[in-house]
């Protein structure tokens, strides 16, 4: 092998023993590390051990140096050819027709390695623009030296454009004829398996190899948008699974609703996709549902023994090794427990410098995490995957998948769906706990991502339910699709205008509005039991608050009212401000901005409605039957009940305007006391002032004093002497 | 020979996979393979018992909110690790053993606070006063650890085998089942 030297003192250290076959450098300064993966580009092909080392280098190259300084070197190199090389060829011009010139022989092994590092790593240079840049600056160095055949092998224009990085395209999307349900009561298994098993890889393939390494070396998603992606699916699969079953009454409706999930699992299995099958098993297996003894009671023995296989198979004892096993079974498409990945990545760097001997690459610890990442980005790359995607259902799944609940929010439901101190558990603890903090490197999605999240999850769901393409759905119809979002609210919610029908529009604010929601940590209402003097309804329900006073709870920065059984079940966010523009039913958001003439009418309409309604439900004692009614039924019972109930009302009201006159005198009277206090304590504290200065006087006094008298003593004892 | 099962948990960043590195691997060990079953195992000698620990670093695996649970369902003893450069860090573990009884199930369990990155004491965030506080509360012991200078590394996992052999871990029914 030549040894050139130059930028500088070139430093190597060997391997006695190599971690990759074929790799034998144990540590080098990075001029070096090119240089040998440039000597290995002579006439002939790669060999093998050259071939391991340049795959390593190139791969790797980014965990210490950017992909624009290794082609800035390669420049570098080039343009150096002329010095670094001896050429004894007499009278050489080291000219692109000097076939056996040293100098150019070597400019041919630089442009060898360029090209292998773009036919190896095409990602590198369509994702990269500075990389791009530099690539054509060599290009242009060799055209301006007339070297035509060599800039043919830094040419860029057949790297594919990897859209699939920000689009993966959909494999024959047109033969999806067969008719799918969007509503999870009617999903099969294997159809739900399918489609997240589309969302997962489509998560997955974009994580790029700086998205790794990133994570490694900091342990935190910071600016790491796709991996926080991936992570946040993860999360919200897991979620999802356990609101499902959660949002079921019965222990054998969430029963079947487990078996239902463990038969996805089977076939996430099959697919050999583990990391959802992960997030599906850790859900069904998180402790929010392990304590549901009713429920796990009525579970059949085979979805019991299939969710005990899998919790073994994914278990982490032995360092996962069951699962390590299984997974390199498995050969083509196949996605990994990501997970389990990023801590092997994590250990190695951490066990292992990035320098050693001084300042020398560790070219050992890039092989061995070569071995890690070759196979997550190889992984990336099959084109085929086994599923067939079908977009209305991938759409509406994946905001299904968006809605963001706490840990503790969902523990919450489980001890609301089978209470402690039932059979259930005797030895769970009292307390109900805080997780947020927890996972809150893990953000929710951005509001832009879930406004086109919505889009598309309600563009899906008229295009297969709105059978007349009257762009509106029926109640039985969005019923139906509501099962799929667990805890949202009800149809009279949604159906802002109260016609009975939903249309896209009140659909879309609905998501919107439910999601924002999702950021609730900054959006929680603050209720507080109020006493209402006219017929107020619940913002969840749409039902009365009944009763005469504390009739239920309002949000003192939005105004919103509920029943206290409702009030932790309303999703819609906290809006400081709307207060003011909130009249005694909901408010039509965003919808009123474009409305047409038949809209307006509606809402008028429904105004009427509401007002009637206020107040002829009052005796119905909160039940909502009559929304549909035919109204002219409705004033009829009005106007029967008006006269004596409004009395009993106002007579009720006076009362209260005396209590809260009362409150209000006495509140004056305080705030008056307490200023007088106020200015006794100002007051007291000039005397302390005074007081402390006092002090220092005195003790300057004192000690004036003894002193003297240690002095008068001091005389005394000499004089005695 | 007796074999313990130990978690360790803590925030991103704090040093777990640095603590459980230096552990398992003393000061030499010339190659690394995080991915093999034996890398995570170690025999110690705990007052003149040998015995194996198995231990789960979950460092990486912070963010994926449901395998935690899985973790902590395998585990007997925990480290709970914070860093005391960081307040934060020692902010989110506070919750963690309410986490640990959730899922296990009973109230009694073997765990360790660990206050790590105590040879960066110019940047403490965490008074030592304010770990043991936390540990006394819990009622387990406390240790500030470098896996820098190596101070106190082994005493971690010495400590949690002592913790592990005085109050052993009764798996009893209720929510520790596996559905
Ligand atoms: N000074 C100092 N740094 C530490 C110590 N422990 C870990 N670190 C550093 O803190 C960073 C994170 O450590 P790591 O073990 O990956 O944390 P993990 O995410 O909890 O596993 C790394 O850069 C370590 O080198 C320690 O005791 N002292
Ligand atoms: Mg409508
Ligand atoms: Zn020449
Ligand atoms: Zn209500
Ligand atoms: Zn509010």
């Amino acid at each position: 092998m030549q040894v050139v030297a130059h930028r500088g003192v070139l430093c190597v250290m060997e391997e006695e023993k190599s971690v990759v076959v074929g790799v034998c450098i144990r540590a080098a300064t990075p001029d070096r590390l090119i240089q040998i993966c440039v000597e290995n580009f002579g006439p002939d092909e790669l060999d093998e051990q050259s071939e391991e080392y340049c795959r390593v280098f190139f791969l790797m190259h980014q965990w210490f140096m950017k992909s624009e300084e290794l082609a800035q070197a390669f420049i570098d190199f080039y343009q150096g050819c002329d010095e670094t090389i001896t050429c004894d060829l007499p009278d050489c011009q080291h000219l692109p027709i000097n076939d056996d010139c040293p100098v150019q022989q070597y400019k041919v092994k630089i442009c060898r390695a360029v090209r292998y590092w773009i036919q190896q790593n095409p990602v590198h240079f369509a994702m990269d623009s500075p990389l791009r840049k530099a690539t054509d600056r060599l290009g242009q160095l060799l055209l301006a030296e007339g070297n035509t055949k060599l800039k043919q092998l830094v040419d860029l224009s057949q790297v594919p454009s990897y859209d699939w990085m920000r689009n993966m395209s959909v494999r024959n999307p047109s033969n999806h004829n067969r008719k799918v349900s969007l509503v999870f009561n009617h999903l099969e298994p294997e159809e739900l398996a399918d489609q997240l098993t589309y969302l997962e890889y489509k998560a997955f393939r974009r994580i790029h190899f700086s998205d790794y390494k990133n994570y490694a070396v900091t342990a935190s998603l910071k600016e790491n948008p796709k991996l926080e992606r991936s992570i946040g699916l993860f999360n919200g699969l897991s979620q999802w699974v356990q609101c499902m079953i959660l949002s079921k009454t019965t222990p054998q409706q969430r029963a079947d609703v487990i078996t239902k999930f463990s038969n996805v699992s089977k076939r996430l299995r099959v697919l050999q996709n583990f990391n959802t099958l992960m997030a599906i098993v850790g859900g069904l297996t998180h402790s929010a549902l392990a304590r549901l003894s009713k429920t796990n009671a009525c579970l059949p023995s085979e979805t019991q023994k299939t969710l005990m296989e899998f919790t073994e198979l994914l278990s982490s004892n032995n360092n996962f090794s069951n699962y390590r096993k299984v997974y390199h079974q498995c050969v083509d498409f196949k996605i990994p427990i990501l997970g389990v990945h990023l801590k092997d990545l994590i250990s190695l760097h951490t066990a292992l410098p990035d320098r050693v001997e001084g300042n020398l690459i560790n070219f050992r610890k890039m092989a061995q995490l070569s071995l890690m990442l070759q196979e997550l980005t190889r992984l990336q790359r099959v084109d085929n995957i086994p599923v067939d995607a079908n977009m209305d259902l991938v759409n509406t799944l994946r905001l299904s998948l968006d809605l963001n609940y706490t840990e503790d929010e969902i523990y919450e439901l489980s001890l609301a769906r089978e209470p402690r101190g039932s059979v259930s558990s005797p030895t769970t603890p009292t307390k109900p706990v805080m997780f947020a903090d927890w996972i809150s490197g893990v953000s929710p999605p951005d509001p832009n991502t879930i406004n086109k999240h919505v889009h598309d999850m309600v563009e899906a769901v008229f295009k297969n339910y709105d059978h007349d393409k009257d762009r509106f759905i029926s109640h039985a119809e969005f019923e139906a699709i509501a099962g799929n979002f667990p805890f949202i609210d009800s149809f009279y919610v949604l159906d802002a205008d109260k016609d009975g029908m939903i249309s896209k529009d009140e659909m879309k604010t609905y998501f919107i509005r439910a999601n924002c929601h999702a950021l609730r940590n900054s959006f929680k209402h603050a209720f507080h039991e109020t006493t209402y003097f006219k017929p107020t309804f619940c913002i969840h329900c749409t039902g009365l608050l009944w009763g005469i006073i504390k009739q239920g709870w309002k949000c003192k920065e939005c105004s919103i009212n509920a029943h206290k059984h409702c009030k932790d079940l309303v999703v819609m966010e906290c809006r400081k401000g709307m207060a003011a523009k909130r009249t005694d039913s909901i408010s039509n958001g965003s919808v009123s901005n474009d409305l047409t003439y038949s809209a307006k009418r509606k809402i008028s309409q429904r105004h009427k409605q509401a007002q009637l309604l206020a107040q002829s439900s009052e005796n119905k004692a909160g039940s909502n039957t009559g929304m549909q009614n035919n109204q002219n039924n409705q004033k009829d019972q009005v106007f029967q009940d008006d006269g004596p109930r409004e009395g009993e009302f106002y007579e009720e009201q006076h009362l209260l305007y005396d209590r809260w006159l009362k409150s209000e005198e006495a509140r004056e009277q305080l705030i008056a006391e307490n200023s007088q206090l106020r200015a006794r304590l100002e007051v007291a504290n000039d005397q302390i002032l005074i007081l402390k200065s006092h002090i220092g006087v005195i003790r300057q006094n004192t000690i004036a004093f003894i002193l003297e008298q240690m002095d008068a003593l001091h005389m005394q004892r000499d004089s005695e002497v | 020979m007796k074999e313990y099962k130990v978690v360790v948990l803590g925030s991103g960043g704090v040093g777990k996979s640095a603590l459980t590195v230096k552990f398992v691997s003393g000061t030499f060990m010339e190659k690394y393979d995080p991915t093999i079953e034996d890398f995570y195992r170690k025999e110690i000698e705990v007052d003149s018992a040998p015995s194996v620990l198995e231990i789960l670093d979950t460092a990486g695996t912070e963010q994926f909110a449901s395998m935690r649970d899985l973790y902590i369902k395998n585990g007997q003893g925990f480290v709970i690790v914070f860093s005391i450069t960081s307040l934060q860090t020692f902010q989110d573990i506070k919750t963690m053993r309410e986490q640990i009884i959730r899922v296990k199930g009973i109230e009694k369990i073997p765990m360790i606070l660990v206050g790590n990155k105590a040879d960066l004491d110019q940047q403490r965030e965490v008074p030592s006063s304010e770990g043991s506080a936390l540990a006394q509360f819990w009622g387990c012991p406390f240790l500030e650890t470098s896996a820098k200078s190596t101070q106190n590394v082994n005493e971690v996992f010495i400590e949690i085998v002592r913790e592990m052999n005085t109050s052993p871990m009764k798996e009893k029914g209720g929510c520790c089942q596996i559905l």
